[in-house]
């Protein structure tokens, strides 16, 4: 992909990019630990209010995947998209980025790229997949 | 509580109708609902309807070509289980006391819808969306864990499809009357692996109705009626609360609700009607529903019981794969089902001596949530 054109991230606080790689962001509940993703303005699980940002890093565990032969807005047919679990047991559906001689199967370890996968309003959109480690 | 019969049941013509309006549809549906009661369309007290796409004001368009007009009208939106929304909020107003007869309808025009001939999607704003969720992507992620965790193969999700088009063949209102093999289903264009063409319900434009009544207002009409003993409405649950994709526990406690309503367990059901808008996803609703126990779903298939002449049979109305799915009118279409085969007027599809019928339905999907909706009607004679 080219970077002559700007790029704008999909959403906010869905994700941060740093010299150690990509990281998911999520928010953590201070009362029970609840981990969600992405980041609930309040705790999905106990209902406290007050959550901290953590880092679900960049690595996670594939659980299933598919091969979408239709359009699909964003995307077009042929794309792979699949459900993986993050550290800390954290299940989210995702765009998966397939690699001759890696085929997905369950239990395979991935890893997190932050990439322009579409374009909005002339300008690449940023958005996390996740590509066989 | 009053106890609440279903009176008369109607079913438009299924098919591609891109020429109908939700007028013409619904209205022939609720006309031969309102005929099969035996009752004047001036005795409704109440109308439910429901529908999904470019929905406004759809019991009054529908309704006022039949001569009823100044009475409570209410429309409601549950993706597919928008119809069966519909049925209970009429069987909740009438086991109340506030009516005593009303019409329930789903209609949809889905070929001129603007997912016509597309993936479903959830919200526009809904993240999964925009990441590319649909429901076929989300049934085919389903069905690989079916794969891993159950042992099910490919043969086993197309067999759905053929048992579907078997009853479906018997069925005059279904949209395909043809019957496949399992081969001619796995060799279907492939959606979204493992899920081909074969094994995802068509476009579908129609309607169906149903009148509802007390069992008091019944009595005069009819001998021997047909009770809705149960009767539950569930909304999703946070998707981390569940350990796997391979049950849908918005079911479990839809089906749980309803049972326990009714008096009776799954072992007392002799016919089912479910959500099978994936030929995949019936095997996860067997199990939800308690038809067998969790992980024995794909035996359950492969044994035969769920077929034409098995020991439960499900679907035998063809199921949304073979008579088609118009979303908001499944939920009513199903218990029209039902009502005719606890009637024994089912035709060539008739289970023998059926007495008590599960209708479930299951809409909608949102980011967090296991689903949007479930809903579990028991009707008994
Ligand atoms: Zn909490």
């Amino acid at each position: 992909m080219t970077t002559s054109t700007t790029s704008t991230p999909f959403r906010e606080g869905l994700f941060r990019e740093g010299p150690d790689g990509p990281a998911l962001l999520a928010g953590r509940c201070t009362r029970c630990g609840r981990v969600s993703f992405p980041a609930p303005d309040m705790c999905l699980d106990c209902r406290g209010r007050e959550l901290e940002t953590v880092e679900l890093g960049g690595e996670a565990e594939l659980l299933c995947a598919t091969t979408v032969h239709m359009p699909n807005r964003h995307f077009p047919p042929g794309h792979a998209v699949g459900f993986v679990v993050l550290p800390g047991g954290v299940r989210i559906f995702t765009q998966l980025r397939p690699v001759e001689d890696k085929p997905f199967r369950s239990g395979m370890p991935m890893e997190l790229e932050i990439a322009p996968l579409w374009r909005e309003d002339d300008a690449d959109v940023l958005a996390y997949r996740f590509v066989p480690a | 509580m009053h106890d609440v019969v279903v009176l008369g049941v109607g079913q438009s013509e299924f098919g591609k109708f891109p020429e109908r309006g939700i007028a013409e549809m619904g209205g022939a549906a609720a006309r031969t609902a309102i005929a099969d009661a035996g009752i004047d369309p001036g005795d409704l007290q109440a109308a439910f309807s429901s529908r999904v796409y470019e929905a406004m004001i759809t019991s009054q368009t529908i309704l006022k070509d039949l001569g009823v007009t100044g009475i409570e009208m209410v429309n409601v939106e549950n993706a597919c289980a928008g119809g069966s929304t519909a049925v209970r909020s009429l069987y909740k107003d009438i086991a109340a006391g506030y009516v005593d007869v009303g019409i329930a309808i789903g209609v949809e025009s889905m070929t001129t819808s603007p997912v016509a001939g597309k993936l479903i999607p959830p919200d526009r704003y809904d993240l999964d969306g925009q990441m590319g969720l649909s429901m076929p992507v989300l049934f085919a992620l389903q069905a690989k864990r079916l794969m891993e965790t159950h042992g099910a193969k490919e043969e086993d999700f197309a067999q759905v499809s053929v048992k579907a088009h078997e009853f479906g063949a018997l069925n005059p209102k279904a949209q395909y009357r043809k019957r496949f093999t399992v081969e001619e289903v796995l060799g279907s264009r492939m959606i979204a692996d493992p899920i081909t063409l074969l094994q995802c319900c068509p476009n579908t434009d129609g309607a169906a109705a149903v009148v509802l009544a007390s069992a008091d207002f019944a009595r005069k009409y009819t001998e021997k009626p047909v009770r809705i003993t149960g009767s539950s409405l569930i909304s999703g649950d946070y998707d981390f609360k569940r350990a796997d994709l391979t049950t849908m526990p918005l079911g479990v406690q839809a089906a749980a609700a309803a049972y326990e309503q009714a008096g009776i367990g799954p072992e007392d059901v002799d016919v089912v009607e479910l959500h099978d808008a994936f030929a995949t996803e019936e095997l996860v609703h067997y199990e939800d529903l308690g038809l067998c126990p969790r992980g024995e779903s794909v035996g359950l298939l492969r044994s035969g019981a769920t077929s034409l002449g098995g020991r439960i049979p499900v679907n035998p109305s063809g199921g949304l794969l073979s008579l088609g799915h118009p979303l908001a009118a499944s939920g009513v279409r199903i218990i029209c089902e039902l009502t005719d085969q606890l009637r024994g007027r089912a035709g060539d599809r008739q289970v023998p001596g059926a007495r008590v019928g599960l209708a479930q339905m299951l809409g909608g999907a949102a980011t967090g949530l296991d689903a949007g909706a479930a809903s579990v009607h028991i009707l008994t004679v």
